[in-house]
């Protein structure tokens, strides 16, 4: 059965005792081949954890993240979320929950406000309050992005610009859960320092539950901070 | 007005097919790798169609509804396998939906243009319905076609900006509104462009017919009018429908993207 109002998944499900995500004995194969990219994969985190998953090209890190937010499917296996099971939730609600930000980031040809504001017309996020422009124009700043302009096209800017234009976007929804896939991973260092930046920020301020693929060697100074490495079909807490 | 119609005798026939020379010869000198399918084309179109001139007079004369549906379906058939053949998709499976849609559209269409709007008793009177119907599947056919082939592309093309939109909370058919709309777009212009260039750009198949065979002009007109508008309006129902159940097909249970780059 599923539950058409994101408040209602909240409210029902919002307990402190369970974690905010979980999964259990997780499979999950590319179609038509034969090993598995997982094999009964376990998995907690618990609200406003940072969580860093690293592991080798073709590991998976992607594809975990994709099936947490149900763009892939898993042979089998369960995920919950704060306690229910993934496959329940209608998944536009789902998406309006937990936020996933690809590592290629994608912009509509439009500017940049129309793309920050562009989740805001799907009908999973109707409840939720538009921000002000005044307010988009500031968190602008904060992303370090004070020479975008909201009325230039979004599709011109720089990937790096693009990159945090996305996590913004996401941001905005004010998901219970950030996934980000490599948002480093095409960015100059100092553009990679930026997004690491905001990641920190949001975690800590805005106790934001973020889960983060990365390639990079960058280790987080909060203190919430775990971090996985996928290895052998598996994942590993606290690796180096 | 003459009322009579010059008969083409066979060797009159045969020489039609100068234009296939012509048409043989330059894929020919210019090495457009036609031949074969000009052949074929040919060929078919001849047998085709000779076929159905004897199956219309028997089926004229037969004066029988279950003849003159069973012609229908086989027309219907025979262009959902022509469908098929140009939509090359193995991830997601639109024939089944496809060729009802058009069978139950195309059907009503007949019936509304044959029973009601020129009124012939029986409904189905093979000499109105048969070719109404012929006309319907001919063009739709290429309408679908076209928007299936679009929609799979551009869903192909485009899955990581879907995928971008149902990861901010969009539903399937929020995210892949655009690509809907353009491929039903795509598979309506052919019909809309032909509205635009009647009686000026060329004379439709059926009209010049009519004129051919001495029907005053002023009453093959009124025919043109009646399938012009038929056959905009058959083409969009039918490709709305294919469309928003062909669409539906592209996202699994958790709406995701099933189409995969080729």
């Amino acid at each position: 059965m599923y539950f058409l109002n994101k408040r209602i998944v909240s409210d029902l499900f919002k307990d402190t005792m369970i974690p905010l995500l979980e999964i259990r004995n997780l499979d999950y194969f590319w179609p038509s081949a034969e090993i598995p990219v997982f094999d009964r994969l376990d998995m907690t985190v618990s609200e406003g954890a940072f969580i860093l998953v690293r592991g080798a090209s073709g590991s998976g890190k992607s594809t975990l993240l994709r099936l947490i937010c149900r763009l892939n499917q898993p042979q089998s296996g369960t995920i919950f979320f704060r306690g229910r099971n993934i496959a329940s939730i209608l998944p536009s609600v789902l998406r309006s929950m937990i936020s996933y930000v690809a590592q290629i980031p994608q912009m509509v040809d439009a500017t940049v406000a129309e793309n920050l504001l562009l989740p805001f017309s799907f009908s999973a996020n109707s409840s939720k309050t538009v921000p002000e422009e005044q307010e988009l124009a500031r968190m602008l700043g904060d992303f370090y992005l004070d020479t975008v302009s909201l009325s230039q096209s979004a599709l011109k800017l720089s990937t790096g610009q693009k990159q945090r234009l996305a996590i913004m976007r996401a941001i905005l929804q004010h998901p219970e859960l950030l996934l980000l896939d490599e948002p480093t991973s095409a960015l100059d260092p100092e553009s990679a320092a930026m997004v690491f930046s905001i990641m920190e920020h949001l975690n800590r301020e805005q106790k934001m539950t973020i889960m983060c693929v990365t390639h990079s060697d960058y280790r987080p100074a909060t203190l919430a901070a775990q971090t996985f490495r996928i290895e052998n079909r598996q994942l590993i807490l606290n690796a180096p | 007005m003459n009322s009579g119609i010059i008969d083409i005798s066979a060797g009159n026939l045969l020489l039609a097919f100068i234009f296939i020379f012509i048409a043989q010869a330059s894929s020919f000198i210019y090495h457009l790798g036609l031949n074969r399918d000009i052949t074929v084309g040919a060929l078919r179109t001849f047998a085709q169609l000779f076929l159905m001139g004897y199956v219309l007079t028997f089926i004229l004369g037969s004066e029988s509804l279950f003849l003159t549906v069973a012609v229908f379906a086989v027309m219907v058939i025979s262009a959902m396998f022509i469908v098929r053949g140009r939509v090359k998709e193995k991830q997601v499976s639109y024939f089944m939906p496809t060729f009802l849609t058009m069978l139950v559209t195309y059907f009503a269409t007949a019936v509304f243009v044959s029973g009601l709007i020129v009124g012939t008793t029986p409904w189905w009177e093979p000499r109105y319905f048969i070719p109404t119907a012929g006309m319907v599947i001919g063009n739709s056919m290429s309408a679908i076609a076209i928007a299936l082939e679009r929609l799979f592309r551009d869903l192909r093309q485009q899955r990581e900006l879907v995928e971008m939109k149902l990861s901010l909370g969009a539903n399937y058919r929020e995210a892949s509104e655009e690509v809907f709309r353009n491929a039903v777009s795509a598979g309506m212009i052919p019909s809309i462009n032909a509205m635009m260039g009647v009686g000026l750009v060329f004379i439709p198949g059926m009209m010049s017919g009519q004129i051919l065979s001495g029907t005053d002009p002023l009453i093959a007109i009124r025919y043109q009018i009646v399938v012009m508008f038929m056959l905009v309006g058959s083409t969009a129902i039918t490709s709305i429908i294919v469309m928003l159940i062909v669409r539906k097909r592209c996202f699994g249970s958790g709406e995701e993207v099933l189409l995969t780059p080729r």
